[in-house]
Parts: structure tokens; C-alpha cells; sequence
């Protein structure tokens, strides 16, 4: 694989990183939200990575070895299913008849330390598109 | 080709060729370090060294990749290390780097026997 | 390409080896130094020829291979250049000899 396809691999960790962050924070701004349009509090959201094999140049398909460099895309984003966290609120607009309102299964601890997470994958993938874009540069040196 | 083709230029070549591959797999590695169930990737770069036999294409180069022992593994299944993978980078990139120095002087040297010669 | 030596017209007429078919011993020694260092020389221009073309269209190709295929292709044309002014060299001096 060479460092131009390398490249496309980092990136679309850079991407799916990004991806997952954002639901992070989607969770975290809703943490509290207790309707939603479509009825009923926020639900929690999470991403799903899968190894994502990057498309190879048409002449290199015959001789590239399956499984050797694979780049990563969110492959679903999940809604879910705890069960929603229930507080004693009863002069609250939303509280159901026995005075509880539902809130999303949102925690903020464990939702901070998935960002953190997000932000230290997509600036170890940062590090290697600096890498393969040094290379390149280094490979035109040949020429002087 | 004879008179281009030294061992050193073959040799070097074929250092680049390796780091370029291993680079490659490290890529891959960092780009799925968080995806479930996935295992670290490498090559024995001393045993692909030694493997180097005649004229080849990098293009059609398939090294032997393997999975990598002993690296702790995370509940969902994944074993790729953040240390390992950024300690690798730096050094086949710094590896590369050496290697296209040392590319370049031996093209400097076959330059200067070619127009210097007697 | 049986006769490069003549179609590159890399050496002056007096001794391009179509002219003068009898040729002596030294003078095909030497001439066909220079054959084969054309001939290597081509092989390794087609070879960065296609690599390069191969980097350009993104087909995979890596750039240092395509570097390096380049900058032999340059070394074998200059040493193909150096071995013709030798001959060239060496032949003005024996002429000149022979008053």
C-alpha cells in the first residue's frame, strides 16, 4: 500500500473519530432533555467501528494482500436501549401520572471520558498523516 | 543495467520498500484503534531484509504480515497499543528518512565515478 | 534494436559502425561497450517511464520506487554519454596520430 492510499486509511479514521465525538456531544447537550419531538426523553446514542477495507487502485487489486491495510468507518450508530432513568418530579410538565419524568441514560462521566477517547485516537491518526505526508516529501528528496 | 544496479542501491531500495510496507500496516493499526475485535498487525522486518532476492516491484510485494503476541487486550476484543503504534511511527519514519540519505549518497557516489572516472 | 548506435546517432558519422562495415578489432570492443550501455540505458528509461506514469495516474504506484527508477534511468544516461566521448576522444587522438 503506498503512502498516497496510506493517507485515505488515516483519514477515514480522522472521520470516524470526528463522528463518534459528535454523538458524544450530541449525548452530553441532552443529557437532560427529557422530550423530544418524537415523544419520550433522549435516548442515548453510540457509534459502531468496523474495519473498513479502502478502495484500491485498479492495478494494485490482483496483488494486494487481504487483511494487510484496512481503514475504519462508523458502521452503525445505535440508539440505546436502557431503560430510561426515572426521577420523582411531580409538578413537572412531563411526569407521567405517577409523578416520575424520564430522563435519558445519559451519564456525563462515562460520556467525558468516550470524548476523551475520540480526541486522543483522532491525534494519534493526525500523527500519521503527518508521518506518510513526511515520507512523500522524503521520497521526492531522492531526486534531489 | 549492470553498472547502475549495485548491491548498496538494490539493498537500499529494498530498506525502503520494507519501511514504506511496515508504515503502512502501523497506519492501519492507529486507524483501528478502536474498533472492536481488531488485532495489531507487523512484519519481521530483519526476515523481509533477508528475503530480498533479484529485481521486484513494490507494487507485487506481499510480505509475510502476522499478528502480533503478547499485547493486552481490551473487553471488546482489541489489542492495538497507542504507545507501541506512536513509538513504531517514529521510528520507521525516522528509519525512512536514514534510508533515503543513504539512497541519495550512493546516487551521488555513482554520479561522481560516472563523470569523474579517471 | 539491432543498431542504436546509428538510429541515436550518438557517434560521429566517420565512426558509426553502419558506415564502415569492415571494422577492426579495438574499434567493435569499444563499440559495443557502448551497445550494451544503450540498450541498459533504454530498459531502465521505459522502467521510470512507466513507473512515473504510473505515480501521475494514481494507480498505486509509490513514489519512492518511481524516485528512485528515475534517478537511474538519469545515472545510466550520463554514463552512456561518458562512454561515448571516451570513444569519440579516443578515436580524435589516433586520427591525429595519423597525421
Amino acid at each position: 500500500m503506498n503512502l498516497f492510499a496510506m493517507l485515505e486509511v488515516s483519514g477515514s479514521a480522522l472521520g470516524a473519530e470526528r463522528q463518534r465525538a459528535e454523538v458524544v456531544v450530541s449525548n452530553m447537550a441532552n443529557a437532560e432533555t427529557a422530550r423530544t419531538p418524537e415523544g419520550g426523553p433522549y435516548r442515548r446514542r453510540l457509534v459502531v467501528f468496523r474495519t473498513q477495507r479502502m478502495p484500491q487502485f485498479s492495478m494494485l487489486l490482483a496483488g494486494l494482500q487481504p487483511g494487510s491495510a484496512q481503514g475504519v468507518h462508523v458502521d452503525q450508530v445505535l440508539a440505546d436501549r436502557s431503560p430510561a432513568v426515572r426521577r420523582y418530579q411531580p409538578g413537572h410538565p412531563d411526569a407521567d401520572p405517577q409523578g416520575y419524568v424520564a430522563y435519558p441514560a445519559v451519564n456525563p462521566v462515562e460520556e467525558m471520558t468516550d470524548l476523551l477517547g475520540a480526541v486522543r485516537s483522532y491525534e494519534l491518526n493526525a500523527a500519521a498523516v503527518a508521518a506518510s505526508k513526511a515520507m512523500i516529501q522524503q521520497s521526492l528528496d531522492i531526486l534531489r | 543495467m549492470s553498472l547502475i544496479d549495485t548491491p548498496m542501491l538494490h539493498l537500499l531500495g529494498r530498506f525502503l520498500d520494507v519501511s514504506v510496507f511496515r508504515h503502512s500496516l502501523i497506519a492501519s493499526n492507529m486507524a483501528n484503534i478502536d474498533t472492536p475485535g481488531y488485532r495489531t498487525q507487523d512484519l519481521n522486518f530483519r526476515s523481509e531484509m533477508q528475503r530480498a532476492t533479484g529485481d521486484f516491484e513494490y507494487a507485487s510485494f506481499s510480505p509475510a504480515v502476522r499478528k502480533v503476541e503478547g499485547l493486552i487486550e481490551r473487553p471488546d476484543g482489541n489489542n492495538v497499543s497507542l504507545e507501541r503504534e506512536s513509538l513504531l511511527l517514529a521510528e520507521t519514519q525516522l528509519r525512512f528518512q536514514q534510508g533515503v540519505q543513504l539512497l541519495r549518497a550512493e546516487f551521488r557516489r555513482l554520479s561522481n565515478a560516472i563523470n569523474e572516472g579517471k | 534494436m539491432n543498431n542504436p548506435i546509428s538510429a541515436l546517432r550518438i557517434l560521429p558519422a566517420e565512426l558509426d559502425p553502419a558506415a564502415t562495415p569492415s571494422a577492426s578489432g579495438p574499434k567493435n570492443g569499444f563499440l559495443e561497450t557502448l551497445r550494451e550501455t544503450i540498450q541498459d540505458m533504454e530498459h531502465l528509461q521505459n522502467q521510470a517511464q512507466s513507473k512515473v506514469a504510473g505515480l501521475v495516474e494514481g494507480n498505486g504506484m509509490d513514489v519512492h520506487s518511481a524516485m528512485i527508477a528515475v534517478e537511474k534511468a538519469d545515472l545510466s544516461f550520463q554514463l552512456m554519454m561518458q562512454v561515448r566521448n571516451k570513444i569519440v576522444a579516443a578515436y580524435q587522438e589516433i586520427a591525429r596520430l595519423q597525421f
